[in-house]
């Protein structure tokens, strides 16, 4: 009862969002007030349908409703009950529900959050919003339903969520990047709504600002929780692989970037403007090509989902309409717009220009190693693979103009600068970067190689150019706090975002410049030293979990004779389909991690273990969170906030 | 360069990605050109999996058309085809098996266990069909590796001169044996 509950109200929802596609867009093509109207109760009401949707969904799974083939495949009684909710996107189908809630719900946040919007741009932004959720629930219903049933035969247990996916990250981390990529679909929405209006001006970006950002908080949060759940949970250290489906990913945050820092000068300055409307479609057009390229199973990847043709091409039909719409309404419109700012070569203009430039190259160069293979096999060329050397060969060469860039675009002003005035402090911080850098290699580790250096002082000379730039802002206020508390909301949020980007590289570069990792084979009471920290094992003794058992290695780790903590690394069997899985043990730290996973027994007796010394390996994920901050910090500026009580009088213009 | 045509640059380009992706998407990506077609079985040096003693070489499989099948007991989709490959056998088709050990490191894992795999071994052999004439054993995966082999099941059909004719990727069942490999046999078996 309850899954034909699900199903009902999710084709209820598909019929209101046909509706709100068509209504508001032929409104505002014949200039129908009424029609318009109709838009946001429509766009909450499809968020209602849907919701019920995925709660009949969630019910089904943790009531242990095995007649329900998803929750058969992806669930089992033993599993733990947040397990079970969370199973409900642990597959396929589930996952695009969970996709449909989001752009559902961000649709329904637009619709009550845009009284101040005209009409006119209202009523095509709900619309187009509308058109892109038919597309996903035909999907859905048509394609990938999770309340398909197995009956008259239905298992008396279910198959159990995949053990990889049993874990905190993983609860959170595709809702998070979901937010991300369906947010980006609000800014797409904004763009191709901007360009039916044919008026592309700074009130438009203003508009799109904040739901970018927001967009890209989630996105930058998604990326950090994802990469932390890969070195927690695939137990050999790593953080960050190239696959594809990371690619995918990454693609839109790189573009998103772009646009948010591109947005910023259209709305300051007028200019950029053909240039920010292609970023928004882009972004959101990377989003929808990593769908499809994560769920066609046209790559072969480490994430591997079910592979189906059919899925595959209604998705790649779906990309083609969106995408190939959007752009050919972008190349109709486009060349009448007109920038008109002026600014010379030493500009923050031409500054955030460059940084749009080097994230589009960074972009391009991950699109092209996650394709190329595909397009060179295609042309008869035979397989090839690209893999980590290529991108981080790639990004480390990108990485530096881009480093320098980033510490001295905040420091310009609009429309033009004397470099003469800048020259001297700009220097003077090079110089203390350099200092203080190499103070701090040089005297914490026994061997410096040039390129950690040249990285590390990179991430030291944003930091160091961002204070430059906090206490220049200050200065003009007389006092330093009645300077800090006239900075803007916005600003903070750049100088979260620049210094959150420095942890990103410094942890990055320091992690793989000095992790150490030692495979070592232990019998009980046995001490390894590895970086000054020893390690005594204690022996083995076995586990019992919910849905699993197993075995942890007991280590103490002790430094100098202290005790620094007790480490339990698991090898766990899961009970249904009798997997083993290696639950490594972290101690973690600001200034180093330290990671034990626990191998074979021997026939001697001992035990074999791999032991990792990571430093600073904590920095990344503390970077990627500060970045995300900077993101989710513009909804407290006064400027974005929408007002309630303005509610829009004047008729909307007939266009 | 005028302001239309650039203005068209994107959408162009995105075309071009949708044609390669629509091409892609029916296109195996597991279906992999290894090169290794037409090209001499590589030398290798390897223990029979169920006895102690034997070794086997390249040398001793000359002399007849035969399979080398890369097969595991952790491959669900090897066990599958235990049942079809032992019907060929019948039919007086020689298979060769190639076990692939998945992920034995022997500088971290210790010494291998060798009696609990030839357990698992001819416990699913008994019950799924044994195809194999003999085993060979490739422990540090190193035929493999010169194989181009990706994964399990994969098939390699070689000719009595140890010449590789054929390079399947995944399971043999009837549909596979007559589209591939049949054509290949009639030729071969005058």
């Amino acid at each position: 009862m309850i899954p034909e509950i699900g199903y009902f109200s999710l084709t209820l929802a598909m019929v209101l969002s046909v509706l709100l596609c068509i209504f508001p867009l032929w409104g505002a093509h014949t200039g129908n007030l009424r029609l318009m109207r109709a838009a946001p109760s429509l766009a909450v009401g499809q968020f209602v349908f849907v919701l019920i949707s995925f709660a009949a969904l969630i019910y089904a799974s943790l009531t242990d409703d095995f007649t329900v083939a998803y929750v058969a495949y992806h669930s089992s009684s033993t599993l733990p009950w947040y397990y079970k909710i969370t199973s409900t996107w642990g597959g396929h189908e589930g996952a695009i529900l969970l996709w449909l809630v989001m752009q559902a719900g961000w649709t329904a946040v637009v619709a009550m959050r845009s009284q101040s919007l005209p009409w006119i741009l209202r009523a095509r932004v709900l619309g187009v919003l509308g058109f892109l959720g038919v597309g996903f629930m035909l999907y859905t219903l048509l394609m990938s339903s999770p309340f398909e049933l197995l009956l008259p035969y239905y298992p008396v247990e279910g198959r159990d969520l995949n053990p990889l996916l049993q874990d905190p990250g993983m609860i959170i981390h595709p809702p998070l990047l979901y937010m991300g990529y369906v947010g980006l679909s609000v800014s797409f929405s904004f763009a191709i709504a901007a360009l039916l209006t044919g008026k592309l001006d700074n009130t438009w970006a203003k508009w799109s600002r904040p739901w970018t950002m927001t967009a890209w908080g989630f996105l930058t949060l998604g990326i950090t929780i994802g990469s932390w759940w890969a070195y927690a949970e695939l137990g050999w250290g790593g953080w960050w692989f190239w696959d594809p489906v990371e690619n995918a990913s990454l693609m839109p945050w790189l573009v998103a970037t772009a646009l948010l820092h591109s947005l910023s000068v259209t709305e300051k300055r007028g200019v950029f403007k053909s240039w920010t409307v292609l970023l928004a479609i882009a972004a959101f057009s990377l989003s929808l090509l990593g769908t499809f390229i994560v769920r066609s199973g046209i790559i072969v990847s480490v994430h591997a989902f079910a592979t189906d043709p059919d899925r595959g091409l209604f998705i790649l039909a779906f990309l083609a309409i969106v995408v190939g719409g959007g752009l050919t309404l972008y190349a109709l419109r486009v060349s009448q717009v007109k920038s008109e700012g002026r600014y010379k070569l030493v500009s923050r203009e031409v500054a955030l220009w460059l940084n749009n430039i080097f994230l589009v190259v960074a972009t391009l160069i991950v699109l092209l190693g996650t394709l190329l293979p595909m397009v060179h096999k295609e042309m008869g060329l035979g397989s090839i693979s690209i893999g980590e050397p290529f991108f981080n060969k790639m990004f480390a060469i990108l990485l530096v103009p881009f480093a320098i860039l980033m510490g001295i675009g905040p420091l310009l002003r609009w429309k033009q600068n004397k470099w003469a005035f800048l020259q001297n402090k700009l220097l003077l911080c090079a110089l203390a970067s350099i200092a203080v850098t190499s103070a701090w290699l040089f005297l914490g580790y026994d061997v410096v190689a040039p390129l950690t250096l040249l990285a590390t002082t990179l991430a030291v000379w944003i930091v160091f150019t961002t204070v430059l730039d906090i206490v220049d802002k200050t200065r003009v206020h007389g006092s330093l706090l009645n300077g800090l508390k006239r900075l803007s909301v916005s600003y903070w949020a750049m100088v979260l975002g620049h210094v959150g980007i420095a942890f990103v590289i410094a942890g990055v570069t320091l992690t793989s410049a000095y992790s150490v990792e030692r495979d070592v084979s232990m019998k009980p009471l046995d001490v390894v030293s590895l970086n000054q920290y020893d390690y005594r094992f204690e022996g083995v003794k076995d586990i019992r979990g919910p849905n699993y058992s197993g075995h942890a290695g007991v280590v103490t780790v002790l430094k100098e004779g202290d005790k620094v903590a007790r480490l339990y690394a698991e090898k766990r069997q899961y009970d249904i389909g009798m997997q083993f899985m290696t639950e490594a043990a972290i101690d973690a730290g600001f200034t180093r991690d330290l990671y034990l996973a626990l191998g074979e027994q021997l026939s001697n007796g001992g035990w074999s273990l791999r032991i990792y010394h990571k430093p600073h390996v904590r920095w990344m994920w503390l970077g990627g969170i500060l970045i995300s901050l900077a993101g989710f910090m513009i909804l407290g500026d006064k400027r974005y906030r929408s007002n309630k009580k303005r509610e829009q009088k004047s008729q909307p213009e007939v266009a | 360069m005028n302001r239309k045509f650039l203005a068209l640059l994107p959408l162009l380009a995105f075309i071009l990605i949708c044609v390669f992706l629509y091409q892609g998407l029916f296109a195996n990506p597991r279906e992999l050109q290894t090169g290794r077609i037409g090209q001499q079985m590589p030398s290798f040096n390897l223990p029979d999996l169920m006895q102690d003693d034997k070794r086997w070489q390249q040398t001793d499989l000359e002399g007849e058309v035969y399979l080398l099948n890369v097969w595991g007991t952790w491959c669900p989709t090897c066990l599958a085809e235990l049942g079809y490959l032992t019907e060929l056998r019948e039919q007086g088709v020689k298979i060769v098996g190639l076990y692939y050990v998945q992920s034995y490191d022997s500088d971290f894992d210790g010494p291998f266990d060798m009696a609990s795999l030839r357990d698992e071994v001819s416990t699913m052999l008994n019950r799924a069909g044994n195809p194999y004439q003999f085993n060979i054993l490739d422990l540090e995966r190193t035929l493999a590796l010169d194989l181009g082999v990706s994964g399990a099941p994969e098939t390699f059909l070689v000719d009595s001169n140890g010449t590789i004719l054929l390079h399947h990727t995944g399971d043999i069942n009837p549909r596979v044996w007559r589209a591939k490999f049949a054509p290949i046999m009639q030729e071969l078996t005058p």
